[in-house]
């Protein structure tokens, strides 16, 4: 239940924000430090997000089965700082988890 | 003035100009989908992130946390500080909407986000207010539609793929690969170092509140780097 609540607040508060500005027509000029800052928001989550997920992920499946995301993610780190292209992440990491886990396994 | 006979070349312009932009959008709203199908949430609710939240970093991030069991405040509070940036396209926009009537500025305003924002600078540039305004509806709204069957489809090949291809993987890969990609900017490669090393050492704190505390270390470090001039 709470996750439909959660859902429907944070699209009411981002609409806000869309018709923020639009509806105070009075000019307020923001400082320029908070427009430097909110390029670095979606880095910085998106940074936190992967490391926490990645980490997670590690943690539960143990010591030995873990080997197969980190090998993915390390392919993925590869696979982009080679293309330039953030979806090589899943690309080449994807297969790599697969391999990885099944080589694990047998 | 809104016309409603606007000129629909200038609405097809809009539309032929966001195409390009599908190209890496599509394939975003299919992860978004995929996640909302694997998340320990509501295949349904995972979707309305879609319409309601219309932001795809935001709507991963709310996905990502409900499916950790992150506190509801917690989550909104991520949702929205990483949605500020709205705010910014609220200001800019507002200089092209100043004087149309409300119904406009309160449906245009809801189809703000990155990529129509950035169309609808462009028409704005080239074609005078009204044509502009028909450009932004015709680039804004096959955007959202687009953008809505993206994530009904990642939803529906996610909720029918097997297991073992461990599909919940897709969604940290993706997340690596963009900050990844995002290093070469020194503002934000400080924010995304020190954000991912919060978020590790944060890692057993209650509700998420590591993710939380990991974007504002990251926001802070990146505010550290000098000034680009």
């Amino acid at each position: 239940m709470s996750s439909w609540i959660v859902i429907v607040a944070a699209g009411l508060g981002s609409y806000l924000f869309r018709l923020s500005m639009i509806i105070l027509t009075s000019r307020i000029t923001m400082p320029p430090y908070l427009e430097r800052a909110s390029g670095l928001v979606a880095p910085a989550a998106f940074a936190a997000l992967a490391a926490a997920g990645v980490a997670t992920a590690c943690i539960g499946l143990g010591a030995t089965q873990a080997a197969a995301p980190l090998a993915a993610v390390a392919a993925a780190v590869i696979a982009v700082l080679r293309t330039g292209s953030s979806y090589a992440a899943i690309l080449v990491g994807m297969p790599a988890l697969w391999i990885t886990t099944s080589l694990l396994s047998s | 003035m809104i016309s409603l006979r606007a000129d629909r070349s200038d609405i097809a312009a809009g539309a032929r100009a966001m195409v390009p932009w599908l190209a890496g959008i599509v394939p975003f709203g299919l992860v978004i989908g995929v996640s909302a199908a694997q998340a320990d949430i509501p295949t349904l609710a995972g979707w309305l992130t879609g319409p309601l939240i219309y932001a795809g970093s935001s709507q991963l991030a709310t996905i990502g946390m409900l499916d950790a069991g992150a506190a509801p405040v917690v989550v909104v509070a991520a949702a929205l500080i990483i949605n500020i940036r709205l705010i910014f396209y609220s200001a800019t926009m507002a200089r092209y909407w100043r004087g149309t009537p409300l119904w406009w500025r309160l449906a245009a305003a809801y189809l703000i986000v990155d990529p129509s924002v950035a169309v609808a600078l462009d028409g704005y540039q080239r074609l005078d207010r009204e044509r502009g305004h028909a450009y932004y509806l015709g680039g804004a709204v096959l955007l959202w539609v687009s953008w809505l069957a993206a994530i009904a489809a990642g939803a529906m090949v996610g909720a029918s793929l097997p297991a073992w291809l461990h599909l919940e993987f897709v969604i940290p890969l993706y997340l690596v690969g963009q900050a990844i990609a995002k290093l070469a900017n020194p503002a934000q490669r400080r924010a995304i170092v020190a954000a991912a090393t919060v978020a590790l050492l944060a890692l057993s704190a209650p509700l998420q509140l590591g993710v939380a505390l990991a974007i504002a270390a990251g926001v802070t470090a990146g505010l550290t780097a000098e000034v680009p001039r």
